[in-house]
């Protein structure tokens, strides 16, 4: 039996391009409980979009079962048989149509309701969206944000069964984008409609989602929490893509040494903490350490890796500190004054109990 | 205006070099005119205003020559072909612009190729198959033959127009409840008025003025238009009333300097754009 009874269900999708040479999705499986915001998260090209088109219907997938919504096989449907509202990244809007017309056209086309009727759901969303007073403009006379609210709005009155935005936000500044991820959350709770969202931007989806599905090279890496994704990445991917700034990386041998388990690296030769050790006693064998910047400390006293501090970025509440320890670039993540300056020495003590080991092939070995 | 650097003699070269410019291109047309009013026994003068103003060649070419019958018929002849024009090149134009298809490119330009083909050389081939399947002296005749080069320029502006559209208005169309076939007419059509305009008055401009293809495949007995009764009335250039020859290319002349300002603004973006 497929699909859950409310949300939507994608299984084992493919997709491919160019009569099979090029590979858009392969095996993408996602369930999104009915009122659930799934964020699509991944690199350019990685088949975030394709996915979220096959599910509208905008693309067909190649097998004949993919795409279930509401326990319902809808890979085969129209788009306009499967009851999403898709929002476009360019909008997508009319041109000739006012934004009243834009908002309704669903419904006009469905023929369902009554004039006085849409003429509410219109009003009722405008009101929403704070956009009553850009009802009889023309698409060509709105900003950029003002087009977004828009087309939400034109897939908010049509009540749909989830709401699809491919990266809604991609196309306005920083500020406003802060601003509209949270709107559109409110908005998504508010309705309590299922939602799915594309993003390539990984502070957007860590900020707006419920659940996180890392995709990239057609493949679903991880599907998560947001606070499962930053904690427990599955994979050197995941791990490097979530986060900023991004998570520091070194190359290790493990070594059993006179009963000791010691993390071998060019510039540091560490011991593991014991808790550590017993999941790696296996054998001696390479491995990739992950930290985040804000698990490495500049040390005070002896001990741990030298380095001489490159520069220090601002960034706000936080300062980064890159140190050049033996060639090796260090990110490391300070609260408030980092009380280092350029051209500085410094050891760095690494929190290897919060670290991400990786074989070297990047999966999880924890 | 205001960065003109040129100095006064310069700008009084440059406005001589265009007057000169302006008088042969208007001396033509305002020969026409006046030609038009002047009485026959003035015809050989070569004075710019007649002594006396006629209106004779006016009403001899609607009493005798029965001139608006033949403006009747390139004004069906050529709306007929525009219209026909339109629907045959603008689902083609759109399917070339949007389906992918094996070979769309050699079809696409086999089409517009047959512009460049010496269509004189069809003329005869027309005429005896017309003759033949009984379209010889129609306007159904007239419209299909004019089609070789309407289809072909139409399909050429109206699929770069559709191409330059953005895709997902169509997929938006098809996502909030509409098929593929009312998203093209409720969404694609309308965005595409202005070429469509240009391209219908180009392709009524094309069959108005026709001479060739009217004046082989019609007779006086048929829908014989507008520039071949011109040139009927000249019994072949033996026989020449200057007046009413050029009240009648007056009469031919302003209807598509009508149309064109009419359209002038659409044909403006139609070919701004491309």
């Amino acid at each position: 039996m497929h699909g859950t009874a409310s949300g939507i269900e994608v299984r084992n999708l493919r997709k491919t391009f160019g009569g099979g040479t090029v590979v858009a999705c392969d095996d993408v499986n996602l369930d999104i409980g009915s009122g659930e915001l799934l964020v699509l998260l991944g690199p350019s090209g990685c088949g975030k979009t394709t996915t979220l088109r096959c599910i509208a219907g905008l693309e067909n997938p190649d097998n004949d079962d993919a795409i279930w919504v509401r326990g319902r096989n809808m890979t085969r449907l129209a788009p306009r048989d499967r009851n999403l509202a898709f929002v476009f990244q360019d909008t997508a809007l009319f041109p000739n149509l006012t934004v009243r017309r834009n908002i309704s056209f669903g419904l006009d086309m469905r023929g369902k309701l009554s004039r006085a009727e849409i003429e509410a759901r219109v009003t009722e969303a405008a009101r929403l969206l704070r956009i009553e007073g850009l009802l009889d403009r023309y698409p060509r006379q709105l900003s950029g944000g003002q087009g977004q609210r828009v087309g939400l709005g034109r897939a908010i009155v049509m009540e749909p069964d989830a709401f699809l935005l491919d990266e809604p936000l991609a196309a306005l500044d920083a500020a406003l984008r802060v601003e509209m991820r949270t709107e559109i959350k409110l908005i998504q709770r508010k309705l309590a409609t299922t939602m799915i969202f594309v993003t390539h931007d990984q502070e957007e989806a860590l900020t707006i989602g419920d659940k996180i599905a890392v995709m990239k090279d057609g493949r679903v890496q991880q599907v998560d929490s947001p606070q499962d994704i930053y904690r427990r990445p599955s994979n050197l991917f995941v791990a490097t893509f979530i986060g900023s700034p991004p998570i520091n990386q070194f190359r290790c041998e493990l070594r059993q040494e006179g009963g000791e388990v010691r993390l071998v690296s060019p510039i540091f030769t560490l011991s593991l903490p014991a808790e550590l050790a017993r999941r790696f006693a296996a054998a001696d064998r390479g491995l990739i350490l992950g930290l985040r910047p804000e698990f490495v400390e500049i040390g005070r006293e002896a001990g741990g890796i030298e380095g001489v501090v490159r520069l220090t970025e601002l960034l706000g509440s936080r300062t980064l500190v890159l140190v050049d320890a033996g060639g090796t670039e260090i990110r490391v993540l300070v609260q408030g004054e980092p009380g280092v300056r350029e051209g500085d020495r410094v050891r760095l003590v690494l929190q290897l109990a919060r670290g991400f080991y990786f074989d070297l092939d990047g999966r999880s070995l924890l | 205006m205001t960065d003109d650097r040129s100095s006064p003699g310069q700008k009084a070269l440059g406005h001589g070099g265009l007057a000169l410019v302006l008088a042969l291109v208007l001396i033509p047309y305002v020969y026409v005119i006046v030609t038009a009013f002047k009485p026959a026994e003035e015809i050989y003068d070569a004075t710019w205003l007649p002594q006396r103003i006629s209106f004779d060649a006016w009403i001899e070419v609607f009493e005798v020559n029965r001139f608006h019958l033949y403006l009747w018929n390139s004004l069906v002849a050529g709306a007929g072909s525009a219209a026909l024009a339109i629907l045959i090149a603008v689902p083609g134009a759109y399917i070339f612009a949007r389906k992918e298809f094996r070979f769309r490119e050699p079809f696409f330009y086999m089409i517009v190729g047959t512009l460049i083909f010496p269509f004189i050389l069809l003329i005869v081939p027309i005429t005896i198959t017309w003759i033949r399947i009984g379209l010889f002296d129609t306007f159904i005749g007239l419209w299909l033959a004019f089609q070789i080069f309407a289809v072909p320029y139409s399909m050429w502006i109206l699929r770069g127009y559709f191409a330059g559209l953005p895709k997902n208005l169509e997929e938006a169309a098809m996502v909030y409840g509409c098929t593929q076939f009312q998203a093209f007419y409720r969404v694609m059509l309308p965005l595409a008025k202005p070429v469509i305009v240009s391209v219908l008055f180009l392709a009524f401009l094309q069959g108005w003025s026709d001479f060739l293809f009217s004046n082989m495949l019609t007779t006086g007995d048929g829908p014989r238009t507008a520039s071949v009764a011109i040139y009927a009335s000249t019994a072949g250039g033996e026989r020449v009333d200057w007046q009413v020859l050029m009240v009648m290319t007056l009469l031919t002349g302003v209807p598509p300097v009508v149309l064109y300002m009419l359209a002038q603004k659409h044909l403006a973006k139609t070919f701004a754009a491309t």
